[in-house]
């Protein structure tokens, strides 16, 4: 320990002795990690898996049963109410729900200013498939049409001022709905369970509706809606109940291997028979994607962080050239001192601890200033792109990771100007 | 060929001022050898620094080849010094990471002469020290005498007017030191004009000339002999 | 100058001109791609859309109840809006539309000749329901036929009437006029000149208007303004306190001029394009802490070296030449890494966003800005180098 502290105390000498190049050096590590760890705090947060404990159990369905002849497109990324009519009809899945999501105005009653909210409509399994976190009161107890909204937990404390509005009424457009359950605070990001059209960057919802009582008050998609014949759109409650109005995302969870193969013989011989009784032109294409890979296939990553990604690491590597170049400059520069060191008796692992302490107090300089520059860079990020706000935050596994690249960063580029340093030839530098 | 008129030099510090050349008067003829002999810290080095323009001066004036150096501008200065001044100094002081080639072209390059021209040259001079076979050699691959050698070659090689040598031999064993001295005396005999600084007695006799230099003044006096000194 | 000499210098500093060498290159590579990336995103920001962009203000709205987005409820309502917004001065023409112009996305339909409909069928046209105004709204020159003036049910057993851009008309019947002709939805009335629609469409030019009244608003709906010189923003201020005394139960999401929406449909191109630039400025800086270190200790350890050639007859200025050829050497060495570093950074980015293919000429202009920044950062340390005197080298080791 004293020996280490002994070691810091030269450090700090020679730092005093040039503190330029070392200031530098230190400015420039730092500018690297820094920038580089902001980029790589969203591009971890964006590709995290939100439920890595059954994000390969969660399935996203899609067949080609549409009215239309297609010959190589894949399969439409939103199924209608009767695709996923036809898709339940079974006891395989341990559970499923079909889904989508609408705007609305929420309030207390007629006299108060409307709050415009997100709601996703939906069915009971979703709130168990995805780990929903329920604090107050419950879900609906069947998928039937009913006059029953779930409330976020902040939403009910700023519709009503406090959480337990479990039995409450709410007015949503023009209807009165009685509050059945509220949720706990929960934020699942990215929001897979909505991957289409890049959406899995939005908030978790505020308002959750039956999907049956959705369609029975005519609530439209807000986000993809395809109608693929002459089923009109207004009427949803009872053309778009039959029709080829496609808006509905389709969720099954699905926990063995076993399962995961029945169910997709169970899509096979659906469209088999569907395409036999003629209610579809196209060849059979199904496509049973697990949660985690839901991104990848719907080729949605944002390609601009990528390409940000792909520079920040060249700038890293830059830096860390560049770095490496000032700290050999400097060792050089301290080759004598080493030499004497050496010619009074240290040993190489003793000059290699010496250097050690020097990385260890580059290290932290260079963490506290790279935390500083990637703060200051994920704010700007956020400036520019503002979509993707909700992923600029730390979390105690990127800290550490900022540690450890730090250290790993300052290391190399000791590493080789140390090694020259200690194990050159003495007499040479001596005399020198 | 070398006039010095007065000259004086002033080293000063903060808290010193050291009289380094006081009042110096001296003339060399076109061909002369001479040794410049005194004790140490007596200024001989600084002579030399002087009139090898490598130092300014700070009053009188010294007029190299009937030119004052008085008031010239750097880029004067340094033509003047690689056209008309050659130096051999103690310590060699060859650029140990350029071969003897490299190293003897160096001033010839300076010069602004053509390739052939220069290659000319070098081969004359390394003839002339009899190392024409290691032109490709880096200078640590040689002993001593021969780095002075091709220092010695170096400064012949563009024929400069006056030699300036600062102990050539001080480094050398006695054998190496004979073998400098009279190739100093063959490019003598060629018409080269040469100021030797030396410590050796035996040196100073092989000049034509002996020129004592001591506490900062010239006496053009006779062989400098420590012994005489304690004695008087 | 010896340019050998010059080499070797190099050589025996191996590691350190390596490290100089791959950093230039890296430098040049990203500084290229850089410029080429924002000169794109400038040329978007710059595209022709057809629109005079800076003078139409675009409200985007809905109403906050049932009854206001169903008819005939929400067909007065829209009347109400057009009224108030056409008493304000400097208002050329107001329109409501289910969906503006410039988006990203939005209400789409296909379109077919029946006689053709393999051939002829062009899907993701953007579809829109419009007032009257809406030509004037946004300035559009009529091409052939008449415009409605009358609103038309688009589910009506009278099917609204469409008008189209002149690409689309062209599109779908070539080489002869649209106008009378039939479609799958209905006639074609008139055909106007192009403009912007959506971005994620078939074209950015076809487009698809029929004055009719709006089928529904569950996704608000758009009040397009098309203003005076110099009242453009006195009328956006103006805008909201307007349309909410008309009727307090609506939300306005934004009121923008088209400029700023055009700006918006690129922000994200915009934003990866400032990013990049101050990546490159970063790097040319720390390029520059580089070459500067770099000549800084190089002139210290050639001290003695200097010294001599000083003593040799070189004059301050060669000596000063001579450090910043060393410079400029290692520069040009990495300059021509650099050319293949940045045409191979042009393929990697290419595989994940829309970049165009690098000319030559970029990474030799952005090599004339590394030389000089290269330049002005060994200046100080080169002249620096040259005061050593040339006594320096008569003293001993």
């Amino acid at each position: 320990m004293e020996q280490f502290l002994y070691y810091l105390k030269v450090s700090f000498t020679s730092i005093k002795r040039a503190p330029l190049p070392y200031a530098l050096t230190i400015l420039i590590l730092s500018l690297g990690i820094g920038v580089f760890f902001a980029n790589a705090t969203l591009y971890y947060q964006l590709n995290s898996d939100p439920l890595p404990h059954k994000s390969d159990k969660l399935f996203f369905p899609m067949t080609r049963m549409m009215p239309h002849q297609c010959h190589d497109c894949p399969p439409p990324r939103i199924l209608s109410y009767v695709n996923v009519q036809k898709l339940s009809a079974t006891e395989i899945p341990t559970a499923k729900a079909a889904m989508y999501s609408t705007d609305g105005y929420l309030r207390l009653d007629s006299t108060k200013a409307p709050t415009p909210v997100s709601v996703r409509l939906t069915q009971p399994d979703f709130f168990r498939m995805f780990d929903v976190p329920m604090l107050h009161g419950s879900v609906w107890q069947d998928a039937k049409a009913r006059q029953e909204l779930i409330l976020a937990k902040q939403m009910a404390e700023k519709i009503f001022g406090r959480s337990n509005v479990v039995g409450e009424k709410v007015l949503l457009d023009d209807r009165y709905y009685t509050v059945i359950g509220v949720l706990d605070d929960w934020r699942m990001l990215p929001r897979l369970y909505d991957a289409n059209n890049h959406n899995y960057v939005e908030d978790t919802e505020q308002v959750f509706m039956p999907l049956e009582t959705g369609y029975d008050y005519n609530y439209l998609s807000n986000t993809q809606s395809h109608t693929m014949d002459d089923t009109d759109f207004r009427q949803l409650a009872t053309q778009g109940r039959t029709g080829a109005l496609h808006q509905l995302q389709f969720w099954v969870q699905l926990d063995s291997p076993q399962q995961q193969q029945s169910y997709r013989q169970f899509m096979a011989n659906l469209v088999a028979a569907e395409q036999k009784a003629g209610r579809h032109p196209s060849m059979p294409n199904n496509q049973l994607i697990p949660m985690r890979d839901i991104i990848q296939y719907f080729g949605g990553g944002s390609a601009d962080i990528k390409a940000f990604a792909l520079v920040t690491l060249l700038f890293l590597g830059v830096c860390l050239l560049n770095a490496s170049h000032l700290s050999l400059n400097r060792y050089l520069s301290n080759q004598y001192e080493f030499s004497l060191r050496r010619a009074l008796g240290a040993s190489r692992l003793q000059l290699q601890q010496q250097i050690l302490a020097d990385v260890l107090l580059m290290t932290l300089c260079c963490a506290l200033c790279g935390m500083g520059i990637a703060w200051g860079g994920i704010e700007l990020l956020n400036y520019l792109w503002p979509a993707n706000r909700l992923f600029g935050r730390w979390d105690p596994t990127l800290v550490a990771a900022l540690f450890v690249l730090t250290l790993s960063a300052s290391y190399l580029v000791t590493l080789y100007p140390s090694l020259r340093a200690s194990f050159g030839g003495l007499n040479q530098q001596l005399k020198e | 060929m070398i006039q010095l008129k007065n000259l004086s030099k002033i080293f000063r510090t903060e808290l010193i001022e050291t009289h380094a050349l006081r009042q110096i008067d001296l003339q060399v003829k076109e061909g002369e050898f001479v040794a410049l002999t005194g004790p140490s810290g007596s200024g001989k080095s600084t002579l030399l620094n002087v009139l090898g323009t490598l130092e300014q001066f700070d009053d009188g004036d010294y007029l190299l080849d009937g030119q004052s150096v008085k008031g010239l501008a750097d880029s004067a200065l340094s033509k003047l010094r690689n056209e008309k001044i050659g130096f051999i100094f103690q310590g060699f002081n060859l650029i140990k990471d350029y071969s003897l080639q490299d190293n003897i072209e160096l001033p010839l390059r300076y010069r602004g002469l053509v390739a052939s021209e220069r290659k000319r040259r070098v081969e004359q001079a390394l003839e002339l020290v009899g190392l024409a076979a290691r032109r490709d050699y880096h200078p640590s691959q040689l002993s001593g005498g021969q780095q002075q050698r091709v220092a010695i070659a170096r400064a012949i090689a563009g024929e400069p007017r006056i030699l300036l040598a600062d102990e050539p031999t001080g480094n050398l064993d006695s054998l190496m030191a004979r073998q400098v001295m009279e190739l100093l005396e063959q490019i003598n005999r060629q018409g080269c004009t040469i100021l030797m600084v030396t410590h050796d007695p035996d040196q100073a006799r092989r000049a034509s000339r002996q020129v004592q230099i001591v506490d900062g003044q010239l006496s053009d006096a006779a062989l400098y002999d420590p012994l005489a000194i304690k004695t008087a | 100058m010896s340019l050998q000499l010059l080499f070797k210098a190099l050589l025996r500093r191996k590691v350190v001109t390596l490290l100089l060498l791959l950093q230039l290159a890296l430098t040049l590579a990203l500084l290229a791609n850089s410029l080429l990336l924002a000169s794109q995103t400038r040329a978007k920001l710059n595209e022709p859309t057809g629109l005079d962009l800076p003078h139409i203000l675009q409200v985007q709205l809905k109403p906050t109840t049932n009854d206001l987005r169903a008819q005939p409820l929400l067909t007065d309502l829209l009347e109400r809006q057009l009224a108030a917004v056409r008493t304000l001065t400097g208002v050329k023409a107001v329109a409501y539309a289910n969906q503006g112009p410039i988006l990203q996305g939005g209400n789409q339909g296909n379109l077919f000749d029946p006689n053709d409909p393999d051939r002829t069928n062009v899907p993701a046209i953007p579809a829109y329901h419009v007032s009257p105004d809406f030509f004037a709204a946004l300035g559009l020159k009529l091409l052939e036929g008449q415009l409605p003036q009358t609103p038309v049910a688009v589910d009506g057993r009278v099917r609204s009437p469409l008008v189209l851009t002149r690409s689309l008309a062209e599109k779908l019947f070539p080489n002869r006029s649209a106008v009378g002709l039939m479609t799958n939805h209905a006639s074609v009335a008139a055909v106007v000149e192009d403009f912007f629609g959506h971005k994620m469409a078939t074209d950015q030019w076809y487009n698809r208007i029929q004055v009719a009244p709006l089928l529904g608003v569950d996704w608000g709906y758009a009040l397009l303004i098309n203003t005076d010189t110099g009242a453009t923003e006195r009328i956006r201020q103006q805008l909201p306190d307007v349309l909410r005394e008309v009727d307090a139960n609506i939300e306005i999401f934004y009121v923008r001029s088209l400029q700023e929406q055009h700006q918006r449909l690129y922000r994200d191109e915009f934003g990866l394009a400032t990013l990049l630039a101050i990546l490159t400025g970063l790097m040319l800086l720390v390029a520059m802490v580089s070459s500067y270190s770099n000549a800084h200790f190089n002139a210290l350890q050639q001290q003695q070296d200097i010294g001599i050639k000083r003593a040799l007859g070189a004059s301050k200025n060669l000596i000063f030449i001579e450090l910043l050829c060393e410079n400029w050497l290692t520069t040009a060495l990495g300059v021509l890494l650099g050319l293949l570093c940045a045409f191979a950074l042009n393929q990697q980015l290419a595989t994940v966003i829309s970049m165009p293919p690098l000319q030559l000429w970029l990474p030799l202009c952005t090599t004339i800005v590394l030389i000089c920044c290269v330049t002005l950062a060994t200046w100080y340390p080169a002249r620096i180098a040259t005061q050593v005197a040339p006594a320096t080298a008569t003293k001993t080791m």
